[in-house]
């Protein structure tokens, strides 16, 4: 652990001794440190914005470890902080305060490792934790394959045992990351295709061998992130299968399902910090300036607003009952739902009102225009990936109504 | 406080409140009283529990749902309004004794001990002993309705089953209530009990059409099996979800917020006082052509819903929430 962390968690805070006194401590720590550290060209809304390459990603996201702002419920013994979920909370309400980069790994920090903590063996954790934690092994996620989207239990991607490795073979999609990732957490069939689900397997596949081809696809953004990922008998090692064969999958649902309602659990407060830029720059524009005082516009920014708080408050509630024992159910549902409704109604609001700018454009408004534009494109894929509207609806009336199948 | 306090006056309100539905507004009163739902936020000098404000919203949303034909959330607030500068007539609040009805519309002239003007939209005001009316100088005054020099008649609403009343006071002796903490606090957390129970209204409404769809066979099969219908289901589910999330959380912090300063309750506001008829207008169209009868009875929910909403007036709390993004931005 850092000195800065371990200089601020007092010797209560931990597992069950929680003090609210503690975790502001903390707080104005992380706060302190991302002001000092952030350099100010990686802030988007910064005119001479220019993003971090991957090398500085990776430096950035190892030091925010050291800081303590990321693994920070991760047990200790794999290079974790070892605090609670509400010091996690804490960590990402202050990333998210901020305009700063996205993670290069979120994969492997809010996907991966979670299962990897859930289902992996002792030697595969101290393997692979400290690796995502450190910056030094970059994850992607092969779920989705061309002919399984949505219904992801019907996938064909094989993996059959070559002694006591195995070999894979088949395709994936929409695998974000892949092109600069290492490894691949890899859901391929080891059973029956009649068997479903039910005939899944988990594993840690490393993308740097022959047998793997990665191809980037353009999306409607224009950027590049996704990829297809082709196996031609591609190996993976034996001490790179995670859980038990055919059982591994049933565990990661489980994973998941706590995962929906967890991961970037700093989006509300980047949300609200997209709304606090959108409406700055407003203020630094005469005619902006009226468009976000004219009585329509501020019915729907303070909805924005609205929406916002709520999103807060269902990520809160939830890390509340997590910290409490209690499962959140399908939850993370209503959560995703929730904001990925409201967020491409927000960036639609955002360029909407920016085109209304004197002109020509200040520098600050034009980076806006720039910046919202993006979120604007983005946003459409927020209610496609990690399970699309329609699935997360599905999850809502089976799940959370628990409304009767047709009888 | 834990939530199996809160959790078992739920459990308690609901008993009675099946039983006080059937009931004339008097009487329901009484069943109310004797199970000491009426007293939940009033201090224990008066009978009461001095719970949070939580546990009201617990019992409104049950008397809501089940369509008691009382103010319910008013008289637990009067009661513990009133418990300082009137603790007979708190007492008999509490007790289920006399019904007391809140005007929220118009102000009272105070003078000398004695009010004149005249207000109105007090719910059940016609079944009302006691009035507590915005008056001159931004306090309230509380008057007797069967006091020399007051008028009491009923007006029209959507609300057919607690109608709102008319009150005009001549020269009516009164007593004056400050413009204090405890008024502001009154009338803030009157609208947070609106939004609860509007809410409670809508789940319970939600809940009879997923009955319903579950029961109802067309085209050989359940009409619950639809994924049309039950996508709707789910979209009414999450934004009950949404408004309970910003509900729970104004309830919370009410107690900090006496008089009404924070955002949490604008918030509130805005996603109850949208999403309550929202819900309870789709609990309706679900029901098909037997929705719109009147014995099906989902109007007298939606009834009372559209009312509170129009109290909570959504559009009004974003405005000032517009004004306030500073201060949610640094919370």
């Amino acid at each position: 652990m850092s000195a800065v962390l371990a200089g601020a968690a007092a010797p209560s805070i931990g597992a069950g001794a929680y003090r609210v006194a503690d975790a502001e401590a903390l707080r104005t720590r992380h706060r302190a440190w991302l002001a000092a550290n952030l350099p100010a060209c990686w802030r988007s809304d910064n005119p001479d914005y220019q993003g971090p390459s991957l090398d500085e990603g990776q430096a950035w996201e190892a030091e925010l470890h050291r800081q303590g702002l990321w693994g920070v419920a991760w047990p200790k013994a794999y290079g974790g902080h070892g605090l609670t979920l509400r010091e996690h909370l804490v960590a990402n309400q202050e990333i998210g305060r901020l305009p700063m980069p996205e993670s290069f790994n979120s994969i492997g920090k809010e996907l991966a490792g979670p299962i990897i903590l859930a289902i992996a063996t002792e030697e595969q954790k101290k393997r692979y934790i400290p690796a995502i934690l450190e910056m030094r092994e970059i994850w992607c996620q092969g779920f989705s394959e061309p002919d399984s989207g949505s219904d992801l239990a019907s996938l064909r991607t094989r993996a059959v045992k070559d002694g006591a490795a195995w070999r894979v073979t088949g395709q994936k999609i929409w695998t974000s990351g892949a092109h600069r990732a290492q490894r691949c957490l890899l859901l391929a069939r080891t059973g029956t295709m009649e068997s479903r689900h039910r005939g899944l397997s988990l594993f840690a596949l490393k993308l740097d061998q022959p047998g793997v081809t990665v191809k980037p696809i353009k999306q409607m953004d224009g950027n590049a992130e996704f990829n297809e990922v082709f196996f031609d008998n591609a190996l993976v090692e034996p001490e790179d299968a995670l859980g038990e064969q055919e059982k591994g999958w049933a565990a990661a649902v489980r994973v998941l399902e706590v995962e929906r309602g967890t991961n970037r659990m700093y989006r509300a407060w980047r949300l609200e910090e997209e709304l606090k830029h959108l409406l700055t720059v407003c203020r630094s524009d005469p005619a902006l300036a009226r468009v976000i005082n004219n009585p329509a516009y501020v019915q729907r920014i303070a909805q924005v607003q609205v929406d916002i708080e709520i999103h807060k408050r269902m990520v809160e509630s939830v890390v509340d009952d997590l910290v409490a024992g209690a499962s959140i159910g399908g939850r993370g549902s209503l959560i995703k739902q929730h904001w990925s409704e409201y967020h491409q109604r927000q960036a639609a609001l955002s360029v909407e009102i920016l085109d209304q700018a004197s002109y020509p454009p200040s520098p600050a408004v034009a980076r806006a225009q720039q910046r919202f534009r993006q979120v604007y494109l983005r946003a459409r894929a927020e209610t496609i990936y990690a399970g699309t509207t329609q699935i997360q609806l599905g999850i809502i009336a089976d799940r959370i109504l628990k409304l009767p199948r047709e009888a | 406080m834990s939530d199996d306090p809160i959790r078992e006056i739920a459990e308690s309100a609901a008993r009675a409140a099946a039983l006080a539905a059937a009931m004339e507004p008097a009487a329901a009163a009484r069943r109310l009283g004797e199970d000491g739902l009426l007293g939940v936020l009033a201090p224990e000098a008066v009978g009461g529990l001095g719970l949070p404000l939580a546990a009201a919203a617990a019992v409104v949303a049950a008397t809501e749902s089940a369509l008691v034909p009382l103010p319910v959330g008013e008289a637990m607030l009067a009661a513990r309004l009133l418990a300082g500068p009137a603790p007979e007539v708190a007492s008999a609040i509490v007790a289920g004794e006399a019904i007391v009805a809140v005007a929220t519309a118009g102000t009272l002239t105070l003078a000398g001990g004695t009010v004149t003007g005249t207000v109105g939209r007090a719910q059940a005001g016609l079944a009302a002993r006691w009035l507590v009316a915005p008056a001159t100088g931004g306090g309230a005054a509380l008057l007797d309705l069967s006091a020399p020099g007051v008028a009491v008649e009923e007006e029209k609403g959507l609300d057919l089953e607690r109608p709102p009343a008319r009150v005009t006071a001549t020269g009516a002796a009164a007593i004056a209530l400050p413009a204090d903490d405890a008024w502001a606090a009154f009338q803030a957390d009157a609208l947070l009990l609106r939004a609860a129970g509007a809410l409670g209204a809508a789940e319970h409404c939600l809940g009879r059409a997923i009955d319903h769809l579950s029961n109802r066979r067309q085209f050989g099969k359940a009409l619950v099996g639809f994924q049309g219908l039950r996508f709707e289901l789910a979209r009414q589910k999450l934004v009950l979800e949404g408004a309970r999330a910003a509900l729970g959380h104004a309830l919370s912090v009410a107690g900090q917020d006496p008089r009404a300063e924070g955002i949490a309750r604008l918030v509130a506001r805005s996603a109850c006082g949208d999403a309550a008829p929202a819900i309870i207008e789709a609990a309706i169209q679900l029901h098909g052509g037997m929705g719109f009868t009147w014995d099906l009875g989902l109007h007298r929910q939606l009834r009372r819903a559209r009312d509170a909403a129009l109290a909570l007036d959504p559009v009004a709390a974003r405005a000032a929430l517009a004004g306030r993004l500073e201060q949610a931005w640094a919370a």
